[in-house]
C-alpha cells in the first residue's frame, strides 16, 4: 500500500507538473502582455528592440545556498554581456534526476543544465539533448579529448569537471614498513604483482607478521597493505587494463565475458581472499577512501581525484600524511576519466546562447571555489599544459606537493592511459552496473568465482546493456 | 446487522440528520481515500500497462512489464524470497522479543519507567543514525563484534558483507527497534484481570500455566494487532537495504520496496517499477488475507459467541 502511494505520488507530481506547463504558458503569455498595461502606451516598440535580453534557464544540483553563489557568479556574466540573461535553478542532488524527468514530462526543462554521468547517453538516445559539438571552435582551449560525451558520433555534452582514478597512500605506514613509496610517474607505474608485493609487506598481523610468513593469521591483521575500489565501474580499469573491457569501443558489444575480463575482476577478489593483503569490501558503498587510508586501517587505496578535495584535505589538516600515485597495471597502463555533464536540452528555444553561457561557465575561474579546494579538475587542456597554469590551480595546502600532484594527476590525466569511463559512449550503464555488483557479491567473499558468477549471469548482462532487461 | 437495522430505520428525524451530519463529515476523509489512495492506485495499474521513462510519453505495452518480471528479470525471484525470509525473522524475533520484554516490564521492578523508556527510544530514533550506528557493529574487518570475537579467538563474522547472514543480520536490528510493540503489548497486558490471575494462583497453577493459560489468551488480539501491523511494516522493508547494504551482497538484500525504489528512481523505468509495485501489493494482499482468514480460530474473545 504504501508503495503504491509513494508511486501515486509520483504520478500525482507528474500530474501537477503538466498543470504547472499550463501556468507556465499563461505566465509567458502575461509576461508578453504586460508591456501593454504600462508604459506601453508610450513606447510600444519597446518590447521588440535589439536591447532585450534572451532569458535562459541553467539547472544545477545543490543546495539554494549554491545556487545562490551560482547565480552571483551567473550575474557577472549577465553584466558583462547585453544579449543573454542567465538564471539559474538549484535543484537537490537526491533529486535532480527526479526532477529533470518531470520537467522534461511537462515540456518545462531549463535550457541547459548539468547532468548526471549516466543519464546523458540515455536522454540523448531520447533525443532530449542537443549536439554541441560546435561549442569549442575557434578557441584557443578545448576540453580534454577524453572528456566528450559522444553518442552516434555527435559530441552531446563535455564534462563540467575532470576526475581520474589514482592510488592514494599513507606515506608514514611506508615508512614505518622500509617500503619505497608507490610511484607517481606513468612509465614507473607498478605490476600487479610488484602491488601485491608491497602490498603484503604492509599488511600485518597482531603479532607483527605478515602474509605469506609462517604463523601469519589472516583472522587478526592490524594493518592491511592494500584496496582496490570494487564498486562496478571502477572495476572496469582492471578488466581494461588486463587486456579485457566491459564492453568494446564504441560500447555496441559486451566484453566482460572474456577471460581477460573475469580474471582481472578475479585479481581483484584475490588479494582479500588469497593474497590477503586487503580488507573486505562488497562493493556497494562510496566511501571507500573514509574506510580505508583515512580510517588509518590501510596503506595505499585506489579511488577518484574528488576525494582530495572532499575528505583527505580535511584528515590531512587533523595530520594525515598521504600522498598520490598512478594505478598499478596487469597488461596496459590505464585509468579511468569521469565527469557529470552540462548539456543544452533539445527542448530549448535558445541553443547558441545556451552554448554561449556554458562555454563562459565552464572556464574554470568560475569554478574555482570546487577546482582549488580538489574536488574538481579543470576540463580545458591549457590547465594540464601550461605550467603557471597548472602551478595556479595545484600549488595551495588542499593539495598533496606539486611534482608529485602534477606527475601522478596532471600529467596522468593527459596521458593515453586515461580512458573515458563507459558512460562516456555508451547507454545503460546503471542497468549494468548495478546487476554487476549484484553478480559479484558472492564473489569478493569467495563463495563463488568470477568466471562462474559472470558466465551464469552473462546473457543477463548483455540484456541489461541493451537495454532490454 | 439486519436486527439492529431494522428498527434503526424507524427511529426519528433526528437520527436520520444525524446520518446526514454523518456523511457530511466523513466527505472529507472519502476525498482523501479517492485521490491519495485508490486513484493513485488505478494509475500505478495504468502506469503499469506502459513502458513510461517519464521522459517519453508512454506507450501501452499491455502485459509485458508482467511478463518480463516473470521470465527475465533478474531480481525479482531473489527479492520477493529476501523480503519474505526477512520479513518472517523479524516479526517473528520482534513479537517474541516484544512480548516478553513488556511482560518484565509489566512486573513491579524498581526504576520501571526508566526501563520502559530505554526500549521505546530505539523506535524513535533517526533511522539512518541507527543504520549508520549499525553499521559500525557490523563492519566485517574492524567492526566492533568482530573485535570481541578476535578477542575470545574466534574467527570473524562477515555480517552484513556476507549474503548468508546479511538478512539475519538487519533482522536483529528490526528486532531491536521494535520499541512500539512493547508499548501496545504493555497496554495489553494491563487490561488482563488480575481477578484470573489471582484465582488461579490460589488453585496452585505456576508462573508458566497462568501465562499459557491466562496472559496468552487475553492477549489474542492485541498479539493479533501487532502481527499484522508488524508484518506490514516488515513486508515493505526498504530503510536497511538504502542506508546499509543497497541490496547487497548480490541480492541478499534486495528487498522489494527497494526493488521498485530502484526501478522508478535511479533506472527511471516507471512503467515496468510500476508493475512491480502491483506485485508487491498482491503479496502483501495475500499475507494480510491469509492472517485474517485464521484469525478467529486462535483468538479468543471474551464474548466466546464468535466461534
Amino acid at each position: 500500500m504504501k508503495a503504491g502511494k509513494r508511486l501515486g505520488g509520483v504520478l500525482l507530481a507528474a500530474v501537477l507538473a503538466i498543470g504547472a506547463a499550463g501556468c507556465g504558458n499563461s505566465e509567458n503569455n502575461e509576461k508578453s502582455a504586460a508591456p501593454t498595461g504600462g508604459e506601453s502606451s508610450k513606447a510600444p516598440e519597446n518590447t521588440s528592440s535589439p536591447t532585450k535580453k534572451v532569458k535562459i534557464t541553467y539547472s544545477m544540483w545543490g543546495s539554494a545556498e549554491e545556487g545562490n553563489t551560482t547565480q552571483a557568479v551567473a550575474d557577472k556574466f549577465n553584466a558583462s554581456q547585453d544579449r543573454i540573461e542567465v538564471e539559474v535553478m538549484a535543484i537537490p542532488w537526491e533529486n535532480y534526476m527526479t526532477k529533470l524527468n518531470t520537467l522534461a514530462t511537462a515540456n518545462q526543462l531549463p535550457d541547459t543544465g548539468m547532468l548526471r554521468e549516466d543519464g546523458v547517453i540515455q536522454w540523448s538516445s531520447q533525443g532530449m539533448l542537443n549536439d554541441v559539438g560546435s561549442m569549442y571552435e575557434g578557441s584557443d582551449s578545448k576540453p580534454l579529448d577524453s572528456l566528450a560525451y559522444k553518442y552516434q558520433g555527435k559530441t552531446v555534452a563535455y564534462a563540467a569537471a575532470n576526475e581520474i582514478l589514482l592510488l592514494y597512500y599513507n606515506k608514514d605506514m611506508f615508512d614505518k614498513a622500509g617500503v619505497p613509496y608507490p610511484p607517481s610517474a606513468l612509465d614507473q607505474a607498478w605490476t600487479w604483482d610488484e602491488f601485491v608485493a608491497a602490498a603484503k609487506k604492509l599488511t600485518i598481523d597482531k603479532n607483527g607478521k605478515h602474509p605469506g610468513e609462517d604463523g601469519f593469521d589472516s583472522q587478526s591483521i592490524v594493518q592491511y597493505g592494500a584496496s582496490v575500489e570494487n564498486l562496478p565501474w571502477q572495476l572496469e580499469t582492471w578488466a581494461i587494463s588486463n587486456g579485457g573491457g566491459f564492453y568494446n569501443n564504441d560500447g555496441t558489444e559486451v566484453r566482460i565475458g572474456e577471460n581477460a575480463s573475469v580474471e582481472a575482476i578475479q585479481k581483484v577478489a584475490d588479494l582479500y581472499l588469497k593474497d590477503h593483503v586487503a580488507p573486505l569490501s562488497v562493493g556497494q558503498t562510496d566511501d571507500g577512501i573514509q574506510r580505508t587510508v583515512i580510517a588509518g586501517t590501510v596503506a595505499m587505496a585506489t579511488n577518484g581525484q574528488w576525494n582530495v578535495g572532499t575528505s583527505l584535505n580535511t584528515a590531512k589538516e587533523q595530520g594525515l600524511n598521504y600522498g598520490v600515485a598512478v594505478l598499478p597495471y596487469m597488461n596496459e597502463k590505464v585509468t579511468l576519466n569521469t565527469g557529470g555533464a552540462n548539456v543544452v536540452f533539445s527542448q530549448t528555444k535558445h541553443p547558441e546562447e545556451a552554448m554561449e553561457w556554458l562555454k563562459w561557465y565552464t572556464s574554470e575561474e568560475n569554478n574555482w571555489g570546487l577546482i582549488s579546494s580538489g574536488i574538481w579538475m579543470p576540463v580545458l587542456e591549457k590547465w594540464y599544459t601550461d605550467e603557471t597554469l597548472t602551478r595556479k590551480w595545484v600549488e595551495n595546502p588542499n593539495f598533496p606537493p606539486y611534482d608529485e600532484y602534477k606527475s601522478a594527476v596532471v600529467d596522468y590525466a593527459q596521458s593515453s592511459a586515461a580512458r573515458p569511463a563507459s558512460w562516456f559512449y555508451t547507454n545503460h550503464t546503471t542497468e549494468f552496473n548495478t546487476l554487476l555488483g549484484s553478480i559479484l557479491g558472492d564473489v569478493w567473499t569467495g563463495k563463488t568465482t568470477a568466471a562462474d558468477a559472470i558466465s551464469k549471469n552473462l546473457e543477463a548482462l548483455k540484456a541489461a546493456h541493451s537495454g532490454s532487461q | 446487522m439486519e436486527t439492529i437495522g431494522k428498527p434503526l430505520k424507524r427511529r426519528s428525524r433526528i437520527h436520520s440528520s444525524e446520518q446526514r451530519v454523518a456523511y457530511i463529515c466523513l466527505i472529507p476523509a472519502f476525498l482523501g481515500l479517492i485521490f491519495l489512495t485508490y486513484a493513485p492506485l488505478v494509475g500505478v495499474l495504468g502506469i503499469s500497462l506502459t513502458n513510461w521513462t517519464g521522459l517519453k510519453s508512454p506507450e501501452f505495452v499491455g502485459f509485458d512489464n508482467y511478463v518480463k518480471l516473470f521470465t527475465t528479470d533478474p531480481y525479482i525471484k531473489d527479492s520477493i524470497i529476501a523480503t519474505i525470509y526477512f520479513a518472517f525473522l523479524s516479526v517473528a524475533g520482534s513479537m517474541i522479543y516484544s512480548l516478553f520484554i513488556a511482560m518484565l516490564l509489566n512486573r513491579k521492578i524498581p526504576a520501571r519507567g526508566f526501563f520502559r523508556a530505554v526500549f521505546y527510544v530505539p523506535f524513535v530514533l533517526p533511522a539512518v543514525a541507527i543504520y549508520v550506528g549499525w553499521s559500525w557493529l557490523y563492519e566485517a574487518n574492524f567492526g566492533f563484534f568482530n573485535y570481541l570475537l578476535s578477542e575470545v579467538g574466534l574467527n570473524k563474522i562477515l555480517f552484513i558483507a556476507d549474503s548468508r547472514y546479511v538478512v539475519p543480520s538487519l533482522s536483529l536490528i528490526a528486532v531491536w527497534l521494535a520499541g512500539n510493540l512493547i508499548v501496545i503489548f504493555l497496554a495489553g497486558l494491563q487490561n488482563v484481570p488480575s481477578v484470573y490471575h489471582e484465582a488461579a494462583e490460589m488453585d496452585g497453577a505456576n508462573g508458566w500455566k497462568r501465562f499459557r493459560h491466562i496472559t496468552l489468551p487475553c492477549m489474542t488480539p492485541i498479539i493479533f494487532y501487532n502481527l499484522l501491523m508488524s508484518l506490514i511494516a516488515n513486508l515493505q522493508v526498504v530503510t536497511p537495504a538504502l542506508a546499509l547494504t543497497n541490496g547487497g551482497p548480490g541480492n541478499s538484500s534486495r528487498f522489494m520496496t527497494y526493488l521498485m525504489y530502484d526501478q522508478a528512481f535511479v533506472n527511471y523505468k516507471l512503467g515496468y517499477a510500476c508493475a512491480t509495485t502491483f506485485i508487491i501489493f498482491a503479496i502483501l494482499a495475500a499475507f494480510t488475507a491469509v492472517l485474517f482468514k485464521t484469525s478467529n480460530r486462535w483468538i479468543f474473545s471474551e464474548g466466546g459467541d464468535d466461534k
